[in-house]
């Protein structure tokens, strides 16, 4: 998840189209960049048995730091404020709500994780940062080792696929018309 | 004088302020304030015109599909480009099938429960909801043993103290009145919906590619390759799995969505009287059937004062009386410029703080023929039904006929105009899309057997400049993307979208936009918790995320009030 013009939040789609390329796990798996979908994102969600979540997650660690979280690690607080300004992505209702809607319905994801990377800064049509690019290859072996401890094998692509990265092609802001204006 | 901010408003995608002042129990002045930022059209600025479509779908997270579709219209309209019939049928199933998708989940999990009080259900008597809800429809899951179902979830959910997601609502509060038969009922529809709406993102995938990011548009039409002895494209087995994801959809909306928006409103009748507002009403004509786009199955127009009669209608995207009218005016939104065509529109940042005499918000005014306008479901629906559009009657008369077999309240299109009526457009809009999307998969079905295969025209860029604008009749109302192009490549690049029209702050004479007008007069019954407030406020089903857009510009406010 998370917003590919805002900078650092842009992880998420970064590391999974850089997974999809490298690795093959088989028709069980989908690799799906999700955007910044709020409640859209419970059709993603619905009846999974694991769900990986690739995101920036801000934290106290330094930036580019790589973490991985349960669940309850997230638990929204009883502050709407509180939760509202330490959301996941820039859009609520996101994650939350989403993951109580399928637990209603008895269709949450059996086990969700999510890898955090903590961002620099996220602002928009900024690049990325050295620090949470350079966070890339660690997020990359933290998926691979915890599929595979669930029995998911990652098989290395020979040759890896040609990545599509359109967002990071040119520097967002540098065509002449963008740089006066900022 | 009692003064709410209400920051944010929640349940809505990205972030609004409201600030209102309430005296005698009644809203006297509001103020509609988005604290993001919006820029993303710097972004496009310099791009190769065929991939704007490519970034226009990151402008949200949630409507990732209708900037991409006008972004591609604006420039094909820059280009006098022509698009296949095939793409302009595979493109209306895909909006078809977002809105769908939207307008569900707005009625359901977005605003429900403005109007049901989940706290009541363990005292309902499953038997009689059953009865109720079988009177009223003929769907399938209204079942005793369903509803029994529900309230016993419920019953769990209240018992264990772990609200969660329902931990805010305003339960007890004296403006919610249905029966706990009634709050049942619709929270079991909550339940299912949740089920439904899958099947609106899967037709959308199937011809999309993926989602939330369709991969198939092109400049020129759609890159669907279509071929009956592929299996890897579109071919009878594809179009037959859609027209059975329709079939499964299509129950839902027209027997459960249409009855119970025509519940509420016959439980609700006094909502036809607040929340009316600026009721000068804007919609763009959308579901092309040609290849030149000069027949459509929804019809645009604009009515001024509320007055069916004033219909002038926009026949086509190239009908020059809308791309005349339209400017937007800053002068009390955070930018430099004043009032600008969106041809020539900037968006340079002029950032003040919250300053209600002055600017606050990020929201530019958007004018017609200098005249604020109401986008959406409702003026969808009053258009289609002033134009005499026989889809749109058919479906209004339907919701009136349910309002009226409930208590004999006769419902005219005067109430339409108002909080209650934005609800019961959305689902009359949303019966008729879904008679509309089999018609356009058996159009789809029988263009392709007729043996026309072509799904893309390639575009050819002239040196000199071209102006062009896309228009698409989004499920929050009237989208236009407004792009120049030079080379190939964009110079300019303005979006003007439904929630800036309708979130649209005062203008230089001080007029005010909807949000703004249609909360005046509006009741609140307690100031600690102004549930009336957000009904209308969420009656235009607000989408900031695309209206303003980034973060880090969070205006300071001095009173903050945790509403939900």
């Amino acid at each position: 998840m998370g917003n590919v013009l805002l900078g650092d939040d842009g992880i998420g789609p970064l590391v999974v189209e850089t997974f999809r390329c490298g690795y093959d796990c088989g028709l069980g798996v989908e690799v799906t960049d999700l955007g910044t979908p709020g409640l859209d994102l419970s059709p993603y969600l619905h009846g999974k048995d694991l769900v990986l979540l690739i995101d920036a997650v801000k934290s106290d660690e330094p930036a580019g730091s790589v973490s991985t979280y349960g669940e309850s690690d997230f638990a929204p607080t009883t502050d709407e404020h509180v939760r509202v300004s330490s959301r996941l992505t820039g859009h609520d209702p996101g994650l939350w709500e989403s993951l109580a809607h399928l637990r209603l319905i008895a269709c949450a994801p059996a086990e969700l994780l999510i890898i955090g990377v903590v961002p620099a800064s996220s602002n928009f049509g900024e690049p990325m940062s050295a620090a949470v690019l350079g966070a890339l290859d660690s997020a990359l072996r933290i998926i691979v080792q915890l599929l595979a401890a669930r029995g998911v094998p990652c098989i290395p692509r020979v040759p890896p696929l040609q990545k599509h990265l359109w967002w990071m092609e040119h520097d967002l802001m540098t065509s002449p018309a963008a740089t006066d204006r900022f | 004088m009692a003064r709410i901010m209400i920051d944010p408003v929640t349940r809505i995608e990205g972030h609004l302020r409201i600030a209102v002042e309430v005296d005698g129990g009644t809203v006297q002045k509001a103020w509609a304030s988005c604290t993001m930022w919006r820029g993303l059209e710097a972004i496009l600025r310099g791009r190769d015109a065929r991939e704007g479509w490519i970034f226009a779908q990151r402008f949200c997270g949630v409507c990732t599909t209708v900037h991409a579709i006008a972004s591609v219209r604006a420039v094909e309209d820059a280009l006098s480009l022509e698009i296949p019939v095939n793409a302009q049928y595979i493109r209306n199933l895909i909006l078809i099938c977002h809105a769908l998708h939207d307008h569900i989940v707005h009625f359901y999990h977005l605003s429900a429960l403005d109007w049901v009080d989940i706290t009541t259900i363990p005292n309902a008597d499953p038997a009689r909801a059953a009865l109720i809800a079988e009177s009223s429809s003929t769907w399938q899951g209204n079942s005793r043993r369903e509803l029994e179902a529900v309230q016993d979830k419920v019953k769990a959910i209240l018992g264990s103290g772990q609200l969660g997601i329902f931990s805010h609502g305003y339960w007890g509060h004296p403006a919610m009145k249905l029966s706990p038969e009634l709050n049942l009922i619709l929270f079991s529809h909550y339940m299912q919906a949740l089920e439904f709406q899958r099947k609106s993102c899967q037709v959308v995938a199937i011809l999309g590619g993926k989602t939330p990011h369709i991969q198939n548009l092109a400049v020129g039409g759609v890159m669907n390759a279509i071929n009956l002895d592929s299996l890897a494209t579109l071919n009878m087995d594809r179009l037959g799995t859609l027209k059975a994801l329709l079939e499964d959809l299509i129950p839902f909306v027209q027997q459960v969505y249409l009855a119970d928006a025509s519940l509420l409103a016959a439980y609700y009748p006094e909502w036809f009287r607040y929340g009316r507002g600026v009721a000068n009403y804007l919609a763009v004509p959308d579901l092309p059937l040609d290849a030149a786009a000069s027949q459509f199955d929804l019809p645009g127009g604009v009515l001024m004062d509320g007055n069916l009669d004033s219909l002038k209608q926009i026949r086509d995207w190239r009908d020059s009386s809308f791309r005349e009218a339209v400017t937007e005016d800053s002068t009390r939104a955070w930018y430099q410029e004043g009032v600008l065509a969106p041809f020539k529109g900037q968006s340079t940042p002029d950032y003040t703080d919250f300053n209600e005499a002055a600017k606050y918000t990020w929201v530019k005014a958007p004018r017609y023929h200098g005249k604020p306008m109401q986008v959406g479901p409702l003026a969808n629906v009053l258009v289609g039904y002033a134009s005499g559009h026989p889809l749109t009657r058919k479906w209004t008369d339907v919701a009136f006929n349910r309002i009226s077999a409930v208590h004999g309240q006769h419902v005219t299109t005067d109430d339409m105009q108002s909080s209650m009526g934005r609800f019961l457009a959305r689902a009359i809009r949303s019966a008729m899309l879904s008679d509309l999307a089999l018609e356009h998969l058996q159009k789809l079905t029988t263009n392709i057997l007729d043996g026309d295969h072509t799904t893309c025209n390639t575009p050819q860029f002239p040196t000199g400049e071209i102006m062009g604008m896309g228009m698409h009749e989004a499920p929050r109302g009237s989208l236009s993307h407004w792009v120049v192009i030079e080379k190939g490549k964009f110079t300019n690049y303005q979006a003007v979208v439904p929630t800036t029209w309708n979130a649209s702050p005062r203008d230089e004479s001080g007029v005010p936009g909807p949000y703004e007008t249609a909360l005046l007069g509006n009741p609140v019954a307690d100031t600690e918790k102004p549930l009336e407030v957000l009904r209308t406020v969420h009656s235009f089903d607000p989408c900031m995320a695309c209206s303003c857009h980034a973060l880090d510009a969070r205006a300071k406010s001095t009173t903050r009030e945790k509403v939900l």
